[in-house]
């Protein structure tokens, strides 16, 4: 039996869910794309998103059995499943971030645990506190560049990199999934900020909202 | 009125197209590629400007960010006006509308200018410190007249219509100027594929190029620059940063650069073509792996009397003009220079078709090439001689020629008037050192080519003019060179580039001549001034040394030398030769003043960039933000959340729409949660999730408490303090299973607690088996609390809200409102309360369906001063209100909440043995009861034994908190008292600032329910 508690803070019933960008949506709108659009922002709310924390070698092996892939080999490191659905992110050198679709990573945990059996280690479920935003366009990295201090040029930023960094005057995690692709983990409480921030800056670039 | 002084071809403007703009109310017209300055020249406007202290007609002098002079106000309407623009600087568009900034009514005829006539002489260096500053009291008053009437712009009154923002940028090589050594640095770091950014501050790269005589590889000069900027514009790995200024170096190579994005089409941005708003300045924040300076060198005027009348310029500005503006400022020259190069200002004013009068050269044999060439084309050159006076009023009329004995510094021979309406001087070239200053290293005296070069720290390169080479083939060589040596320290070898073959022209040396003798002593002979934007003169620096100012910067701060937008761009160099002069020591002894950033004005919006209005600071919202919204939530800042303050209702009795006030809000919420049911939105505690073997130990050693014994289900409040013994956090810490913990912060502390906890697990004990995350935003919080709050719950859970299952301090798991929630039952208002926590996606729901439920209740929804209300009542602390860093948690009477005989010493245990924490006297935490009920006494009013001690009274402690209870019906407070916990029942006196004195009584922290009864139903 597992010395942690685990709680599954979802539910299947047809209950109302509020994303945390919904109260942006309603007071700040969401431009449409247009033909014009030089940048698209899309939310992947409700994902199911976990912390693991603990030694590398010994995740790495339960994310192998649970997931059927590996932790990311080095530091500031993301990878993906083959069906691009489940990603692990390197957040520090003892934390990673799995994000998986939603209503996935109760069962994930469950199985995590018990492959981990009694290793030092811990998971914790964050789903409810955080966001995902997806930025594409040609200038998507543009954008960026006005809202985080991290480097993005392509040469120091490739795909399969994510970092923690300064966005405006918030934290947001950073990664790059493809060519063409950026995503942005926000925290609930910030993402208002950050989208009302990326409307403003992404205004030249006639921004566009998919929703 | 025609532009008199335009050339009939030539220079790098677009003469197809006229721009029509206004300067001080007038309309004249010019061409694209014009600066402001180059079309009032153009149009013979000689006069720009009065000056700063003694209201002289100025006019232009340069053609670059070295300008003195021409600083004008920007702006067709109020709220584009633009202050400090260097009319150099600054693009013709169509429309511009300029005015000086200083003058009235205006610069022609000036009423100042008497002021300043009459007042010169009384208005020696230092003057402001010597005259203003007594009495003391009178400053304020003086300050607002001498601003208004000196004044270099003013800013504008209505709301800037623009909008500006930051771009990051990182690059390995940074080169700062696009002149030929900043091109051929460029071309050499990106031709091996390292990451370049190439800036430069004018409308068009190319930098001296673009006014040269000379030729590279047989063509003109320009061509050359097109070509390899052609080139540049090609490469991926290549920023091109045109009108953009570097203008602050900070720590490890983090350069600002400024760049004007759309100031050269018009005073406020123009949409883009789909009608989007764009940035009209933006600040460039650059992290570079090296930088090279190639920032060139600023040409030093010769001071000599008159020098600032209208109509003396530098002779490279008299070329520049000439040669890429199409325009010649004058009709007769006369050249006064110590150098070879100067003298292409004369062969261009020659070819132009006007009168060079004369070129005088204070050098008894100059034998150059240029030398020459002028004495072939006729020119007239008067050698071992200079210009000793300008005469002239509004604008040039005549030069005094005279003979001089530099060494001697004095006139040797007779004086000669030469009739003229322009001179032009040059005393040699200053390399652009201010950003190598702003590192703090110093720059070092070179003799050879009589300036200051740049210190250089590590990564820092300079190149060509800044480094203090001005030959064309030498500089080109210096920036290929260096360009090499950036990029391979970047990790990218470059084989560089075949440099274009320069022309070998002979240039003699020049002589070392700052301030050129008059036939009166400096104090007596007519102004000779050394800066002229802060009308600082030779005789004022001499003044300055003779009053005993010796250092260079106390000399700077006297005279006001180099001073505010000018940093010492032209003048700082001769200044130092003239204070070395008069303290008989030599320019390097006497020192260099240091330059600060910025190198030329910053807009504020390009500082600020998108940080403003609603983006200032990040707004934090809990998931309930909307609802707090919709239902009119008055809202409190707490860190960078918003918190609902209070719920103002509408007023019940008045029906016109009025609203509660906060105090009404605040009485009728706190009744209902001591009658019948009230809701916080408690989400923003922060939250701690703690896993691990050792969680239980670590919680052990970072809490004054126990945490041996808490059982899965079970809550218990603990106290933090930092090492030296004093409160830093409280909250309640639930036990979800053995390994693991849930900890609750304050609001403001959250984040600061979880980096607290990790520096002592990463640090002292990481062989502890403990991790924390945070979980603040994960769960939403929502706390029910008051009589009706089990009632209200049990309808929409299947918890057991049994009292004698699940109790007071105890936690439990399961649905509410259908959704999986953990419920706390612990109470930080002494009601009954249950604190429901979801995952924050189901917040709304969770909430809105107490309140269908509620509705019978009367649950009510209530903010922050209420809880701070309820909670006072019952005595429990506001980490940080009512304490704050000096307060133990025996201060607080909170004896209960330590584990003294814990086995392991945790965090503060060692502190509260200190003398000074065991001695009697310290302020201590009591209950004030106001002997007037009716009186809610001040937070923070002092607190005395003897109202009737004479001032200064001893004071025994203060008030933290204090508010009107409802309950109660009557003010109470919190307050911190020395020895107060030996006090209860003593009466003490809080002496107001408007002469009242209240009396209150010291009474128990605990105001309402004192056995704690009401928590425990």
């Amino acid at each position: 039996m597992s010395k942690a508690a685990v709680f599954d803070t979802r539910t299947d019933a047809a209950i109302a869910v509020e994303s945390p960008l919904a109260y942006s949506y309603r007071r700040s709108g969401a431009p449409t794309p247009g033909p014009h659009s030089q940048v698209t922002i899309r939310e992947r709310a409700f994902l199911g998103h976990l912390i693991l924390r603990g030694g590398a070698i010994v995740l790495d092996e339960a994310v192998r059995e649970v997931l059927g892939m590996n932790l990311p080999g080095k530091p500031q490191g993301l990878v993906h499943d083959a069906s691009g659905e489940r990603s692990i992110q390197w957040l520090s050198p003892d934390e990673w971030l799995l994000i998986v679709p939603g209503g996935e990573e109760f069962d994930f945990e469950n199985r995590l645990r018990e492959a981990l059996g009694d290793a030092r280690f811990a998971i914790v479920n964050v789903g409810g506190g955080q966001t995902l935003l997806e930025l594409e366009g040609p200038k998507a990295r543009e954008l960026l560049m006005k809202s985080v201090v991290y480097d993005v040029h392509p040469d120091h930023f490739p795909v399969g990199k994510g970092v923690t960094t300064v966005f405006a005057k918030a934290t947001a995690i950073l990664r790059r999934p493809s060519d063409t692709r950026w995503e942005l983990v926000l925290r609930r409480s910030f993402a208002d900020y950050c989208y009302r921030w990326l409307l403003d800056a992404g205004e030249e670039y006639a921004i566009g909202v998919v929703r | 009125m025609s532009q008199i002084h335009r050339t009939a071809r030539g220079g790098r403007i677009d003469r197809n197209r006229q721009l029509t703009f206004t300067f001080n109310g007038k309309r004249y017209q010019g061409h694209p590629g014009d600066t402001l300055a180059s079309a009032l020249l153009a149009n013979g406007v000689a006069i720009v400007n009065r000056s700063f202290k003694y209201s002289r007609p100025r006019g232009i002098v340069a053609a670059g960010a070295e300008e003195p002079n021409a600083v004008v106000q920007l702006g067709a309407s109020e709220a584009a006006q633009v202050p400090n623009v260097r009319a150099t600087q600054q693009a013709l568009y169509d429309g511009l509308v300029a005015r000086s900034t200083n003058g009235w009514p205006n610069v022609k005829r000036d009423l100042m200018g008497l002021v300043g006539k009459l007042g010169g002489a009384f208005m020696p260096p230092g003057f402001y410190y010597k005259t203003f500053m007594a009495p003391a009291s009178l400053w304020m008053t003086y300050e607002k007249y001498i601003r208004k009437s000196a004044g270099l712009g003013r800013s504008p009154t209505e709301a800037d219509p623009d909008i500006y923002d930051h771009l990051h940028q990182h690059c390995e090589v940074l080169v700062i100027g696009a002149g030929p050594a900043g091109l051929a640095a460029a071309l050499a770091a990106a031709r091996s594929g390292a990451r370049v950014i190439l800036c430069d501050e004018q409308e068009e790269m190319g930098g001296s190029l673009l006014d040269s005589r000379e030729t590279l590889a047989g063509e003109p000069a320009e061509a050359w620059a097109t070509q390899v900027i052609e080139e540049l514009k090609g490469l991926a790995n290549v920023t091109l940063l045109p009108r953009t200024t570097a203008n602050g170096y900070h720590d490890h190579h983090f350069v600002t650069l400024h760049e004007r994005c759309t100031e050269h089409l018009a005073d406020t941005a123009p949409r883009t073509a789909n009608g989007a708003r764009q940035s009209r300045a933006r600040l460039h924040r650059v992290r570079a792996g090296q930088v090279v300076l190639a920032t060139g060198a600023h040409e030093r005027p010769l001071v000599y009397a008159g020098n600032d009348v209208p109509g003396n310029l530098l002779a490279g500005a008299v070329s520049t003009y000439i040669r890429r503006y199409g325009v010649v400022p004058g009709q007769q020259l006369v050249l006064s220079v110590n150098n070879d190069y100067a003298y292409r200002a004369a062969l261009d004013w020659h070819e132009a078709g006007r009168e060079v009068v004369a070129i005088v050269d204070a050098r008894p044999a100059p034998e150059g090439d240029w030398v020459t060439e002028a004495k072939a084309k006729g020119i007239r050159v008067i050698t071992g001689s200079a210009v000793i006076e300008a005469k002239g009023a509004g604008r040039v009329s005549a030069a005094r020629v005279a003979a001089i004995d530099i060494d001697g510094f004095r006139v040797t021979g007779r004086v000669e008037e030469l009739a003229c309406d322009t001179v032009a001087s040059s005393g040699g070239y200053s390399p652009v050192i201010h950003l190598a200053s702003h590192t703090g290293a110093r720059p070092t005296w070179n003799d050879e080519i009589l300036g200051f070069v740049p210190g250089l720290v590590k990564g820092v390169h300079a190149a060509g003019g800044a480094n203090g080479l001005y030959a064309l083939g030498e500089v080109l060589a210096s920036g290929l060179e260096i360009g090499v040596r950036a990029a391979a320290a970047t990790g990218h070898p470059s084989s560089g580039f075949e440099l274009p073959s320069a022309e070998v022209r002979r240039d003699g040396p020049q002589v070392a001549l700052f301030q050129v003798p008059h036939e009166k002593p400096t104090l007596r002979a007519p102004k000779q001034f050394v800066d002229q934007q802060n009308d600082v003169t030779a005789a004022g620096i001499e003044l300055a040394t003779r009053e005993g100012f010796e250092s260079i910067e106390h000399v700077k701060r006297y005279t006001a030398m180099g001073f505010g937008t000018d940093q010492g761009k032209l003048g700082n160099i001769n200044g130092m030769a003239i204070a070395a002069r008069c303290l008989k020591r030599s320019i390097p002894e006497v020192g260099t003043t240091v330059f600060r950033p910025n190198y030329t004005p910053v807009t504020f919006g390009a500082i600020v960039g998108r940080h403003c209005g609603e983006l200032f600071d990040p707004e934090r919202y809990t998931a309930l933000q909307q609802w707090h919204v919709e239902h009119g939530a008055a809202f409190e800042d707490v860190g960078q959340w918003k918190r609902p303050w209070y719920y103002p209702q509408a007023r019940a009795q008045s029906g016109n729409g009025q609203r509660e006030t906060l105090h009404e809000a605040v009485a009728r919420e706190c009744r209902a949660v001591r009658e019948t049911v009230g809701i916080l939105d408690a989400s923003t505690l922060g939250k701690i999730d703690i896993q691990g073997a050792d969680a239980r130990e670590f919680l052990g050693r970072i809490y004054t408490n126990k945490w041996q014994k808490l059982d899965v289900g079970k809550c218990r409040y603990g106290l933090m303090c930092k090492d030296d013994g004093m409160v830093t956090d409280d909250g309640v810490t639930a036990c979800l299973a053995d390994n693991h913990f849930l900890m609750t912060t304050t609001t403001g502390g959250a984040a600061a607690i979880l980096e607290w906890l990790e520096l002592w697990h990463q640090t002292e004990w990481p062989e502890l088996d403990v991790t924390f995350t945070s979980v603040t935003d994960h769960w939403a919080t929502m706390t029910i609390t008051g009589p009706e709050a089990r009632k209200l719950l049990a309808e929409i859970t299947d918890i057991d809200l049994d009292r004698d299952r699940f109790k007071f301090m105890e936690w439990r798991q399961g649905k509410v409102a259908g959704v999986p929630a953990r419920v706390f039952r612990i109470s930080f208002t002494g009601e009954l309360t249950y604190e429901i926590n979801v995952q924050a996606n189901y917040a709304r729901h969770v909430w809105e369906t107490l309140f269908r439920h509620g509705e019978k209740y009367g649950l009510t929804p209530y903010g922050t001063e209420t809880m701070h209300v309820l909670r006072a009542e019952k005595g429990f602390i506001i980490v940080g209100q009512d304490t704050d860093g000096s307060v133990t948690p025996e201060d607080l009477g909170m004896q209960w909440c330590v584990g003294y005989d814990k086995p392991f010493p945790w965090i503060g245990k060692r502190a509260l043995s200190r003398p000074d924490t065991r001695r009697e006297g310290r302020k201590q935490l009591v209950g004030l009861r106001p002997r007037d009920p009716k009186v809610v006494l001040e937070e923070g009013a002092q607190i005395v034994l003897d109202p009737t001690h004479a001032i200064p009274m001893p004071m025994v402690g203060h008030v933290t908190s204090s508010y009107y209870s409802p309950t109660l019906d009557a003010g109470f407070a919190l307050a911190v008292v020395k020895g107060g916990h030996h006090k209860l029942g003593a009466t003490v006196y809080l002496p107001m600032a408007d002469g009242t004195t209240h009396e209150a009584e010291i009474v128990s922290t605990i105001f309402y329910d004192p056995k704690g009864e009401r928590q425990h139903v």
